[in-house]
């Protein structure tokens, strides 16, 4: 396919400043009133987990043999969804992809606030929330420890490993811009923004150490991203119930996650780049190639749901069979129909360089892939519904206590996310700098060497 | 940092980094090795004209990230051990089962140990302070030398000589 | 098989009762004592000697669900009722007790009883003193001077000859009724044999069972016993030839779907067929039976719609097994024919020769004067012959059809005065109520048959400020005086005592032995009869109306005549047939459905000449085209708040009655589809096992052969279910060794698992198992299980640790429609998926095998539930626990298990409260635990001795040596799980219907 070249920078380091240093000016009403939807749906399921925690988990839909459902669901659509972030930041860092600089900072608080919003509901989705955390090794005078046996204390480890590094990730990145702000900025804001630069002066001894921590981060980083949805998958492929017992689900839900995360990166930087005028640093060329990105993980999936079908009809299990017969054509067959539309297909039409850079076009694609992958999970979720025991089998709708849990968790990823894009840059200044080289008084004479 | 002593000496800034470049190489010449240098961004060619040694920071993430891997495996085991209850048949001590938590202890300790390494060695190593000017995390280049009264005119001179756009004596 | 089993747990049980046997005096004593004593923090002052905390104490009782008289084992702690086991002692029952039996406490604890005497006045309850409620029936009952008349529910026995007594010295008279009261079996043995009463029929003895319609493991006469003698005689114990055993009616209950064969005949056509069979048998046979009308096999074929060739296999079949058994007289086939039907029965016994052998004449069962006496009450009551009424245990207002209009002429009479226990229509329609004591609140005996004393004794202080009858006809003869002074007792206890050392020899060593069995048993000696007069007619009786479906009762095992209707354990067990609760549905075949084109759930209106209900279809395959039927007993308007306004009421379809018994099959309906839907309260997800192998099913001549499921299966020419290659099954079977070296080393040394251990396990015999869910309650009652109603269920969200799975085989294109029971709970898998996916060890595997919950560990996350490839794990969605047991149904919650929360998963413990109880008896009698010590609820209760228990580590247990029958398999094997629960496969006399192809095709 066509590939579209890095444009020549345009600007100096002076104006990257300014520009990037100018998305942090005074609230518009349009901002405040994103802020305060965003604040009310968090407030719509803080209000659903309050008269959870006091009836039950009842209120929810629940109906056995589905045990687990809509927050499951949307507890791995988030986990999912963070894995753009990281993945952009850390390993294309690594590749050395330079189309990255100009988007990782925003993806990378995609997932810190995602990673957040999905650590969540483990605890939303216990039935006795208030004691989760016996999931932890902590001593205790009854000498009881957590089952490592157990994927779900997996879960609580990878989760609470992933939170932890992309977040000090993304502080990390933050320091030299925080004091590049912080440089700016006048009254008592300089005062905030010296606070988190932490010293930072950009000293050739900073500088040394930084770089160097960064990359080692960054290595770090990189195989977190693979493990964590791994794990999560391990949920479901470790358990033995057709559907979810499955070798492929490590590489199928890593793919799922990345795509559903850069279908995200489109949901949330076409309107943010419009609305922080960042036209001239994330175009086409950026959104070309996170749009093959997408393309690449989208046809993984694609192929993934293939496979599932087929092993399921060769491997000749009566089980497995039945229960992608149903995923099909059973009472849940719009969903299984839904998430291979718009994941599988929908993917496919980013093979046209014109759709690529089309923002329109990748705008509505990005919201199909959102939809689309929180099916994908609720479908495979579903397969509880017809596992061995026929006599068991049941269907279940979900209800209000479901739907208010998902707003909420919308909510407060929203909040966050917006809180983050006006108060620090959300394009990275100091790695954008680094590709615009600084004025020379003798030509190239001196450059490189 | 305000409250810091202040080392007295020179502060140049720079708009053109070859500039910046030839002047550190040339103060290096005279075998000045206390040479402070700011800059906005990661940048190669600074790098090598200050010409540092490999940062260390890789041992502190080396250290932290096999201290993860044990602490990971020996507390699985131990635990397991210490109040042992069968599970779906599955032997006591499963090492299989433990691998995942020992790689994520891995990681998030070496993480850990990573940052830790380089506020140790990059902020709490500098006991002294030096002037600084906000425009260095802009578009300019500093490169500050400490010198007492008898030095500075000579240093001033130099820095002009060689093309700094400014050049102030902190004292 | 049960019979090797039983002894052990007997002489155990014997030894403990002696010592009762003169304790219970105490007992009665602690009946004196007031509630609110026992309310206090500590019960006994003086604690009384057969009360230690924490120790159960047994007392021997009789039931009163029904009038069958089985024998009761009270579980008593802390001077509280908690379980009802079948007495091992009593001849009727033997140990087992059925649903409705089990689910008697939750009519001892039930919210809707009678609290106090209360009159009526000005159309309200007003709260009276027992005195002066004494005094104002005493006064009333003197000036009726005579015009007094007595509705009696009361069973036979010293309560109701003295009730009889007491109405005659007032110058009233008695009316005992009963309903279901088999009046058709009664007229045609004293039209034929010319006795007046219902017989023993032994279907232990049977080689060879045909019932006319008579649902005799539901409600018909005396159903454990039935059931006890059908699972021995039908039943496969290798040896001997199981009896063979057909059903004829137009819809196939319980007991059709039991059946080896069952031929929907048409409504009111079986008598012909008894005859035409019986005349098949002496031609086969030689004999003749004088005066008997000849109805030849085409006839029959014609009335009934069966094939000639069928009627005559059958009659060859029934002719060539000796002693064989023909059973007629059900309410689902209770024409107005039906006298006629059971004639012919009679005559087919007879010339059989099953009278004597397995159908016994002079047990004389207990029954009441049939519905015949008391339409000729009601009609009096209205002419002012009646003054007083007293009804006693009785609820004539709701069991009789509305069109007999009972209820207006019991308003008629001036004075109405109920002695009932429960505030049910006919209590709320009497002016003064007199709560009766429960059965085991007071002393009493049952007459069940001839020979058969069950006594009662007091188990407890009464819930409720109620009155043993006895005493409150005692109180009001004394105070009333004149002709009735001569009722001089001081109390019941001691008119019915001094009654039985009159009746028996032996004086109060035969007392206290006879409390200690639970009664007095003697059987009658079987009387010789003749057949007297052997005219039948044969013509079909006329059914009323116009409709295009004949109208079906269906009386269930649970809600029998409607008394079960306010009892949740019955209400939530799931109908054995249909599996719904709850809810009234209208059963229709699949083609009456398509025809008018009806989805299960569309609410029907279904009208006949007398009324109409509405209620929610059901699609049932065991149904002739041309009929639908609905269940008896629901549709309360009173009876207490969990039966109030629930579902529709059968009997307001009928017709008025003009014979001596309700002709529960006599009107057509008209059936509208009303399009407005109500889902299913139904617990079962999909009815065929899509060839999973769950209920394994192999032929007879298999069985008999010993082969084991595959053998059979190969033999009979079935594809194979292996779908791995021998190479790879090789590889599985090393790696399934390789891990019982694991767990067998390392996991056996440490901690807890060191040492020896018993290694429980359970095995289950399909060919016993009829369905019938007495496990089911009694598991609920055992284990505190919280009931959820109606919306939670709809949601999938019952409680019950042990269900009963019924699957359909067959069905389509002509084969016949086989049902499948499996009990299924928790099979204690060695390799427990639950186990490991647990963050917490809240699910675990205990040194002895099990597969432990620990409720106080769960944190719910439900991936146990999600795991269990059984789906046997249930979740506290909601605070069930809060909402189950309302007073006083908590005091029925038995102390030594844990009531769950709401969050925790919760599952079938094997009933690991029982085994650490037996194993500290053991240990405080110093010896090893032996075999049978441990009895799980399910397995107690079970009427058809299906079910065993015990370690399988031990090599001689009963359990061990059933789990090696050859018909043994696991459900699922093929996962590896490893289950401790071994299911015997069912033994069919046909070919097992082909499995249905599996993957795709399935049906929800």
């Amino acid at each position: 396919m066509a590939v579209i070249a890095q444009p020549p920078p345009t600007q100096t380091h002076a104006d990257v400043t300014r520009d990037v240093v100018g998305t942090l000016s005074p609230a518009t009403k349009g901002y405040n009133l994103m802020l305060a939807g965003a604040v009310g749906l968090f407030l719509v399921g803080v209000v659903t987990f309050t008269l959870i925690l006091r009836d039950g988990l009842g209120l929810a839909g629940y109906n056995p043999p589905i045990f687990w459902s809509v927050f499951i669901t949307t507890f791995v659509f988030w986990v999912g969804i963070g894995h753009a972030g990281t993945l952009i930041s850390a390993i294309l860092f690594l590749f050395r992809s330079p189309w990255r600089t100009a988007v990782y900072r925003a993806t990378e608080a995609m997932t810190v606030f995602a990673v957040m919003t999905a650590g969540l509901f483990p605890i939303i989705h216990i039935g006795r929330q208030w004691i989760f955390y016996w999931l932890l090794p902590y001593p205790n005078q009854r000498y009881l420890w957590p089952n490592f046996k157990s994927p779900l204390v997996w879960d609580v480890f990878a989760i609470g490993t992933y939170l932890t590094v992309s977040t000090l990730f993304l502080i990390f990145g933050l320091i030299p811009d925080v004091a590049a702000v912080r440089d700016k900025a006048t009254g008592w804001r300089k005062q905030v923004y010296a606070a988190l630069s932490l010293n930072w002066q950009g000293t050739d001894n900073q500088w040394r150490h930084y770089s160097r921590a960064y990359l080692y981060l960054a290595a770090l980083a990189a195989p977190l991203v693979l493990s964590v949805h791994s794990v999560v998958s391990w949920d479901f492929a470790s358990s033995l119930i057709p559907g979810w017992h499955g070798t492929i689900f490590a590489p199928y839900f890593v793919a799922g996650a990345i795509y559903s995360g850069v279908g995200m990166v489109f949901t949330l930087l076409i309107p943010l780049r419009k609305y922080l005028r960042l036209e001239h640093m994330i175009g086409d060329y950026h959104f070309d190639n996170m749009s093959k990105l997408t393309l690449f993980t989208g046809t993984i999936l694609f192929y993934a749901y293939g496979m599932e079908y087929f092993v399921a009809w060769y491997s000749g299990n009566t089980f497995e069979q039945t229960t992608f017969w149903r995923r099909a054509f059973g009472p849940m067959w719009w969903g299984g129909w839904a998430m291979i539309i718009c994941n599988g297909l929908v993917s496919q039409l980013l093979w046209f360089r014109k759709i690529r850079v089309n923002l329109t076009a990748l705008f509505v694609i990005s919201i199909f892939i959102n939809i689309g992958m929180w099916f994908e999970r609720y479908v495979i979720i579903n397969s509880l519904s017809n596992d061995y025991i026929p006599y068991a089998w049941d269907g279940m709708v979900p209800t209000w206590a479901d739907w208010g849990i998902l707003a909420g968790s919308f909510g407060w990823f929203g909040m966050w996310f917006l809180l983050f894009a006006k108060n620090f840059p959300i394009v990275a200044i100091q790695e954008i700098k680094e590709f615009i080289p600084m004025p020379r008084k003798h030509a190239a004479s001196a450059g490189h060497h | 940092m305000a409250a810091r002593k202040m080392t007295p000496g020179v502060l140049a800034s720079f708009e053109h980094i070859d500039v910046a470049c030839d002047t550190i190489r040339a103060l290096r010449a005279k075998g000045r090795k206390d040479i402070t240098v700011f800059y906005s961004h990661p940048s190669h060619e600074l790098e090598e004209a200050v010409g540092h040694k490999v940062s260390p920071v890789r041992l502190f993430t080396l250290i932290g990230g096999l201290t993860g891997t044990t602490a990971a495996f020996s507390m699985q085991i131990w635990m397991n051990r210490n109040w042992p209850l069968l599970v779906g048949g599955k032997p006591i001590v499963a090492i299989p089962a433990f691998v995942v938590i020992g790689f994520e202890l891995t990681v998030l300790i070496g993480a850990l140990c990573t940052l830790f390494g380089v506020f140790f060695l990059s902020t709490i190593l500098r006991h002294k302070g030096v002037t600084y000017d906000g425009r260095f995390s802009d578009d300019r280049i500093g490169v500050f030398v400490p010198a007492g009264p008898d030095q500075a005119p000579a240093l001033e001179k130099m820095f002009k000589d060689a093309g700094a756009v400014e050049v102030q004596r902190a004292a | 098989m049960s019979d090797e089993r039983e002894p052990s747990s007997e002489v155990s049980r014997r030894r403990f009762l002696t010592v009762l046997g003169t304790t219970s005096a105490g007992a009665a004593m602690l009946s004196g004592c007031s509630t609110e004593k026992v309310e206090k923090l500590i019960p006994y002052l003086v604690q009384s000697e057969d009360q230690v905390p924490g120790i159960p104490t047994w007392y021997a009782s009789t039931c009163t669900e029904c009038s069958a008289g089985c024998g009761l084992h009270v579980r008593v702690r802390e001077g509280r009722p908690v379980k009802l086991e079948g007495n091992p002692d009593n001849p009727i029952n033997k140990g087992a007790l059925c649903a409705r039996g089990q689910a008697g406490l939750q009519g001892l604890y039930n919210p809707g009883r009678v609290r106090t005497p209360m009159v009526k006045q000005g159309g309200t309850w007003k709260e009276i003193s027992w005195d002066d409620a004494i005094a104002m029936l005493a006064q009333k009952v003197g000036a009726a001077s005579g015009k007094l008349a007595v509705i009696s529910g009361a069973g036979r026995g010293t309560f109701s000859s003295f009730l009889g007594d007491w109405t005659s010295a007032a110058g009233g008279r008695v009316v005992r009724y009963q309903a279901f009261d088999l009046e058709p079996v009664r007229e045609a043995n004293l039209r034929v044999f010319g006795r007046d009463e219902i017989p023993a029929y032994d279907f232990g003895a049977a080689k060879y069972i045909v019932s006319f319609g008579a649902d005799f493991l539901e409600t018909f006469g005396s159903p454990t016993e039935y059931q006890l003698g059908y699972a021995e005689s039908h039943g496969f114990t290798g040896g001997r030839e199981p009896a063979k055993h057909v059903y004829f009616a137009p819809r196939a209950s319980l007991t059709g779907l039991n059946a080896d064969e069952w031929h929907a005949v048409v409504p009111g056509s079986e008598a012909s067929l008894a005859l035409a069979m019986a005349g098949v048998l002496m031609q086969q046979r030689g004999g003749s039976v004088s005066g008997m009308a000849s109805v030849s096999v085409e006839d029959a074929a014609k009335a009934t719609g069966l094939s000639g060739e069928t009627i005559t296999r059958l009659a060859k079949e029934f002719a060539s097994a000796s002693p064989s058994l023909a059973v007629a007289g059900g309410i689902g086939s209770q024409t107005a024919g039906a006298t006629e039907l059971c004639a012919a029965v009679n005559l087919l016994n007879y010339a059989a020769g099953n009278v004597g052998q397995t159908v016994r004449f002079g047990a004389d069962l207990d029954h009441g004067d049939g519905f015949g006496a008391l339409e000729a009450l009601s009609k009096s009551l209205g002419s002012g012959e009646v003054e007083v009424l007293l009804v006693h245990e009785a609820n004539p207002v709701f069991t009789a059809p509305r069109a007999t209009k009972f209820g207006d002429a019991l308003a008629k009479v001036p004075f109405k005065v109920s002695t009932a226990q429960y505030f049910d229509e006919t209590a709320a329609a009497s002016d003064l109520l007199l709560p009766s004591h429960h059965a085991l609140e007071r002393w009493d005996d049952l007459n069940a048959r001839a020979g058969y004393w069950g006594l009662m004794q007091p188990v407890l202080t009464p819930v409720f400020s109620s009155m043993a009858p006895g005493d409150i006809l005692l109180k009001t003869a004394q105070k009333a005086g004149g002709a009735m002074a001569k009722f001089s007792a001081a109390t019941w206890e001691e008119q019915l005592k001094s009654t039985w050392q009159a009746r028996f020899p032996g004086g109060d060593a035969m007392w206290r032995a006879a409390l200690a069995r639970g009664g007095m048993y003697q059987d009658a000696p079987v009387t010789a009869v003749k057949v007297g007069n052997a005219d039948v007619s044969t013509s079909a009786p006329a059914l009323e109306g116009a409709g295009e479906f004949t109208l079906l009762p269906y009386a269930t095992s649970h809600y029998f005549d409607g008394r079960g209707a306010n009892r949740p354990w019955l209400a939530e067990n799931p109908d054995p047939v249909t599996k719904i609760t709850w809810q009234s549905w209208v059963e229709l075949s699949p083609e009456a459905a398509a025809r008018i084109n009806v989805r299960e759930g569309e609410i029907l209106k279904v009208t006949s000449p007398h009324g109409s209900v509405e209620a929610a279809a059901y699609i049932y395959p065991g149904l002739r085209a041309d009929v639908i039927a609905i269940p008896l007993g629901l549709g309360h308007t009173e009876l207490g708040e969990f039966a109030k306004g629930r579902g529709v009421n059968y009997l307001d379809l009928l017709g008025p009655v003009t014979g001596s018994f309700i002709p529960y099959v006599s009107v057509k309906v008209q059936v509208e589809r009303t399009h407005a839907y109500r889902k299913v309260a139904k617990t079962e997800g999909t009815t065929r096992q899509l060839g999973r192998g769950i209920a394994e099913a192999m032929p007879l001549a298999y069985a008999s052969k010993g082969m084991t499921l595959e053998q059979s299966a190969k033999a009979a020419g079935h594809p194979e279910h292996e779908i791995n290659t021998p190479r790879e099954l090789e590889a599985l079977q090393g790696w399934r060794d390789g891990q019982v070296g694991l767990k067998d080393g390392e996991g056996r040394r440490l901690g807890n698992y060191a040492g020896e251990h018993a290694m429980w396990g359970m095995a289950v015999d399909l060919s016993r198992c009829t369905g019938c869910s007495a496990c089911v309650t009694a598991c609920y009652a055992e284990n505190n299980i919280a009931w959820v109603g109606e919306e939670q269920i709809l949601r999938g969200r019952e409680m019950s640790w042990m269900r009963i799975e019924r699957y359909w085989e067959g069905g389509s294109d002509g084969e016949p429609i086989e049902a499948r029971f499996v009990p299924m709970m928790c099979q204690h898998c060695d390799n427990a998926p639950c186990e490991p996916v647990c963050p917490v060890y809240a699910a675990y595997h205990t040194p002895d095998g099990l597969n432990g919950q620990v409720y106080n560990r769960c944190v719910g996350t439900r991936y146990c539930a999600n795991n269990c490839p059984y789906k046997v794990r249930y979740f506290n969605w909601l605070a069930y626990n809060k909402k189950a047991f309302p007073e006083p149904l908590n005091l029925q919650l038995n102390p030594d298990v844990t009531v769950r929360a709401r969050g925790v998963m919760e599952k079938c413990t094997f009933c690991v409260q029982r085994i650490r109880g037996a194993q500290h008896v053991a240990r405080l009698e110093d010896r090893p635990l032996k075999d049978g010590d441990v009895v799980t609820a399910c397995q107690q209760a079970c009427p058809s001795r299906a079910i065993s228990f015990g370690d399988m580590h031990d090599p001689e247990s009963a359990v061990l040596k059933i789990k090696q029958d050859p018909r043994g398999y696991h459900i699922l094997e093929e996962i590896n799980v490893r289950p401790a629960v071994t299911y015997l496969a069912k033994v069919l006399r046909s070919e097992p219907v082909a499995h249905a192809a599996s993957g795709g095709g399935e049906h929800n």
